[in-house]
């Protein structure tokens, strides 16, 4: 009976006494490129999960190395709660954190960095630049439709030092000399205005009318180009999606192209002489010359297996795509040739949803 | 859009010490000397009870982490937290309250942190399928949560006063007075935190994650006469919580619980008749606040009506069951269209006591409704005292679980076309009766179909589907142990669990179940003084579902000690204790990024009269 104590004893001590666990998780830390810095090449933004706090970067450079966590393994820290966005400036690079409502300024050579904005910024969407300032769309509150603005940020001491109210849900911002133009994308409801803003006044201007939910834009001839997606069927209320001209001097709509009902493109991208647009995992051209529905897409990325496309960037003539895939493991970017012939693939991180060219 | 979808999906995640029972207490019910219950004989059940309750944190998470196989997953310290008991995911483990399932009718699952342990005289772990008997859910296991109604105790208080780190307090009071034919209780039960802990190794404090919560139960018992006796249950739970930061400078949000749980029952005995009808109604609201500066929130509403009969028939050593079940769910929410649903069920049981050393038992059950397939369930065991010191069960069973609110009602993107869960199940289990220790071995496959999942679409848009199939097998061994010599008594239980959940398409393990997961907890008790010490260890687990290594949550262990002095005499306690919370100061997330506390301190008293 003794013996059998004895057993369980020495059995539980055994147990109880280790007081140490061994690391098991590894951010394997990719030395930095040969030539020391990260020019020429790209860098992927990879959102990372929403509350996660693990989104990164990746930087894929010219001989098609990619380096992972480069964030994580220059500053030492973790990024942040979903990267949106990233713009450049002079010899830094803005990262827009949404869910962490912070702006990672960093050096866009050495990823070291500067510093990081956390007054006045509210959910944070994208950044544009006109001259030595910086202007930031942000949704505030998300649940809240009236405390919508952009922010304007004195890119000497990076402080915001104004913020403009606007309409619901601003999202992509375009600087036209010193005009911007943000789409209403919409935020807890949906936007179909796209607003003007002259950066010099710091104040709204003019509104134009566009379809449902505005995303992104493109120049072209003194034309702007919004993709709007349209309410998706699972609104209750679907709306039709489409392309529509605005010519900048007038803010009129002059041409638009209409999608069919029940269909609702994501991304838009601009080739010289042509539009380039996401629909699902397929991708379509329009050129300018003929501004009509295209019947048939480009190319499509289902035979890559793209789970779900979440990124789309044309960069010195490739086109680069973002693969999601189920949101919840290390997703993928594409490159394809702007015939839609698919280059190579490189394997980056949580849920990545943009591409940065740093040449 | 997606984003925003996706959080709200998100939102939609022990007194006198051991002297006369273990730690923890495998329910073993012996062939030889007792009548046939209603009760399941082939599977595992362990009930943590007494002391084990009280010298825990309040919460369902805390008491289940430190004393159970079941993984749980806490975003922070008191905030969301959901269950991985045998592999599964958060809503395939069943909680019942006193025989109620009060899974969440809009997410499926319960949030462990909003069940508070001591408006309960007991919490039941049972381990497997228990479809027939629990309903739906009920695939990893089921967790009871339990009210006793005595007689013939007289008049009895029990007060228990807590302080700790972090402005943690705790101040329950549980009264009870009972005759020969009447009993009642009530017990209250306030629990509150500042909970503002450091990130170890950071500048961090846990911001923003202050709780608070409230839970008042009462039992009322009347025997009519010698044949019928009418109880009656009741349960409200308040509780307000912000949760914590994910980022510093993150916006500030908060949730809060009303959730009311009232019942009815009536027993019936006679001549080998037992009859049980139950009528009860609970209802559950959240708010969920994304600004704490503003009053917007969004909301779920629930109301549930069950009504279960169940009457056994003793015939020799047999004992036959039937019974059906009726439940009702009226519910809304923000995004939630307004929805009435009906369930019902019939239910069929055999046990057979062959002989004093081999039992079998056969339960089928027949899903009755409108809203998605009916499946039929069933259950099946055998019990073998093979010697005095070695017992032998199996058991299969079929199990599932229904569609929940925001599956197939959400605004837009419910998908009213779901099916059931179905799970198909067998486990074996080993007991062996040592002197002073029950070492319990059991062995288990699952198979999970037609998993209830949220994955994108080609757009990207999140949507409910069937979506995977899982193959789950694993291990457990659970050991208590207990031996007294002259004053000193040393009790130990510990489990341990080898778990492998795998989506049968990649192969790889589902997120956050670990391989490996450990519990031991030793009690020491010398007159009037008790020490304990609590150890867990957790394997690692992936976060992502492709298994890479860089987003591994790391494995941790985790250990509490406490010592406690009774003053009392006779039949008064007042005991006065003291612990150390994670004393070994490990730094350690059981989600990722969701840093849980170092090392802290707490100090009780409990007096009883």
């Amino acid at each position: 009976m003794k013996n059998y104590l004895k057993l369980v004893v020495v059995f539980a001590a055994g147990l109880l006494l280790q007081n140490c666990t061994s690391d098991d998780r590894e951010i394997i830390i990719d030395n930095p490129p040969p030539s020391g810095d990260y020019a020429n090449g790209v860098f992927v933004l990879n959102e990372g999960g929403y509350t996660s706090s693990n989104a990164s970067v990746s930087f894929i450079d010219d001989s098609g190395e990619v380096y992972n966590d480069i964030f994580y393994a220059v500053n030492g820290r973790l990024l942040g709660d979903v990267a949106q966005s990233m713009a450049f400036y002079e010899d830094k690079a803005y990262i827009v954190v949404n869910n962490s409502n912070t702006i990672e300024v960093v050096n866009r050579y050495t990823f070291e960095l500067i510093t990081t904005i956390e007054n006045d910024i509210l959910t944070p969407r994208y950044m544009t630049f006109d001259g030595d300032k910086g202007y930031i769309t942000n949704w505030g509150d998300p649940a809240d439709t009236t405390d919508d603005y952009v922010a304007v940020l004195d890119t000497e001491t990076n402080v915001v030092i104004k913020t403009i109210p606007v309409a619901e849900g601003p999202e992509a911002i375009l600087n036209n000399n010193g005009t911007l133009y943000v789409s209403h994308y919409g935020g807890w409801g949906y936007g179909n205005t796209i607003s003007v803003l002259d950066a010099v006044s710091e104040s709204v201007t003019s509104t134009i009318a566009v379809y449902d939910v505005p995303g992104d834009m493109v120049i072209h001839n003194n034309d702007l180009y919004v993709l709007c997606s349209g309410k998706a069927n699972y609104t209750g209320d679907e709306t039709l999606g489409g392309i529509q001209k605005i010519n900048m001097v007038t803010n009129q709509v002059t041409d638009e192209i209409v999608f069919a009902s029940g269909v609702h493109p994501g991304y838009l991208q601009i080739d010289n002489n042509a539009l380039l647009y996401t629909l699902n995992r397929e991708i379509y051209r329009v050129d300018f010359s003929d501004f009509t529905l295209p019947t048939a897409p480009l190319f499509s990325t289902i035979s890559q297996n793209v789970g779900v496309l979440y990124g789309f960037k044309i960069i010195e003539g490739d086109i680069y795509i973002a693969d999601a895939k189920d949101y919840v493991s290390n997703g993928e970017a594409l490159v394809y040739n702007l015939q839609g012939q698919f280059k190579k693939n490189y394997n980056v991180k949580l849920i990545p949803n943009g591409f940065y060219n740093n040449n | 859009m997606n984003r925003y979808f996706t959080l709200l999906m998100c939102f939609s995640f022990g007194a006198n010490f051991a002297q006369d029972a273990p730690v923890t207490e495998l329910n073993e019910v012996s062939l030889k000397y007792i009548k046939l219950k209603d009760s399941v004989y082939t599977t595992t059940q362990t009930i943590l009870s007494d002391s084990i309750l009280k010298r825990n944190p309040t919460s369902l998470t805390s008491l289940l982490n430190y004393n159970t196989t079941i993984y749980l997953k806490e975003n922070g310290l008191g905030m969301v937290s959901s269950p991985s008991f045998r592999g599964t995911t958060a809503q395939q483990t069943a909680v019942l309250w006193n025989g109620i399932n009060i899974n969440s009718q809009t997410t499926g699952q319960t949030d462990f942190n909003t069940v508070n342990t001591r408006g309960y005289d007991q919490v039941i772990v049972k381990s497997g399928g228990g479809g027939v008997v629990d309903g739906s859910n009920a695939i990893g296991g089921s967790i009871y949560l339990e009210n006793k109604i005595d007689y013939n105790t007289g008049f009895e208080n029990d007060l228990f006063l807590n302080y700790g780190s972090y402005n943690t307090y705790g101040i329950d009071y549980k009264t009870s007075y009972s005759t020969k034919n009447t009993s009642f209780s009530l017990g209250i039960s306030n629990q509150g935190s500042e909970n503002n802990y450091e990130y170890q190794g950071t500048e961090r404090i846990n911001k923003n994650g202050q709780f608070k919560n409230t839970n008042i139960s009462t039992t009322f018992g009347f025997k009519l006469n010698k044949k019928n006796a009418i109880n009656l249950y009741s349960n409200i739970y308040d509780g307000k919580r912000n949760f914590s930061l994910p980022t510093p400078n993150a916006l500030e949000s908060k949730y809060d619980d009303f959730n009311t749980r009232s019942m009815v029952e009536w027993v019936s005995k006679f001549k080998g008749i037992i009859s049980n009808t139950k009528v009860a109604y609970i209802t559950e609201n959240y708010k969920y606040y994304p600004n704490i500066a503003r009053d917007y929130y969004s909301y779920g509403d629930v109301g549930s009506l069950f009504l279960k009969y169940n009457l056994d028939y003793e015939l020799g050593r047999m004992l036959i069951s039937g019974g059906f079940n009726y439940n009702q769910n009226n519910g809304e929410g923000s995004d939630i269209k307004h929805e009435k649903r009906h369930l019902g069920s019939a239910v069929l049981g055999l046990k057979h006591k062959v002989n004093k050393r081999f039992l079998y038992e056969i339960s089928l059950r027949q899903e009755l409704n409108s809203v998605y397939e009916s499946p039929f369930l069933y259950s099946a065991g055998v019990q073998a005292e093979i010697t005095r010191f070695y017992s032998l069960k199996l058991n299969t069973s079929k199990n599932f679980r229904i569609p929940t609110y925001n599956d197939m009602y959400w605004e837009g993107l419910g998908n009213p076309d779901l099916k059931p869960e179905l799970s198909y199940q067998g486990e074996m289990s080993h007991i062996l009766h040592i002197p002073n220790a029950t070492l319990t071995l059991n062995g288990y496959y699952n198979k999970v179909q037609n998993l209830l999942l949220w994955t994108p679409d080609v757009n990207g848009v999140w949507r409910p589907k069937n979506a995977e199939n899982v193959k789950i097998y694993g291990v457990e061994a659970l050991l208590t142990a207990k031996k007294s010599i002259a004053s000193h008594t040393v009790d130990v239980s510990a489990t341990y669990a080898y778990t492998v959940s795998t989506n049968e398409k990649t192969d790889n393990q589902l997120i956050y179940v670990p391989y490996h997961k450990l519990t031991t907890a030793v009690g020491y008790n010398y007159k009037k003084l008790s020490a304990y010490y609590q150890y867990i260890r957790n394997g690692e687990v992936y976060t992502t579902t492709d298994n890479a290594s860089e987003h591994i949550l790391n494995s941790y262990m985790v250990a509490n000690f406490g010592v406690e002095y009774n003053l009392g005499r006779k039949n008064n306690t007042y005991i006065l204790g003291a612990k150390v919370l994670n004393l070994w100061n490990e730094s350690y997330e059981s989600v990722l990024n969701r840093p849980m506390p170092g090392r802290n301190f707490n100090v009780y008293l409990n007096f009883n009269i």
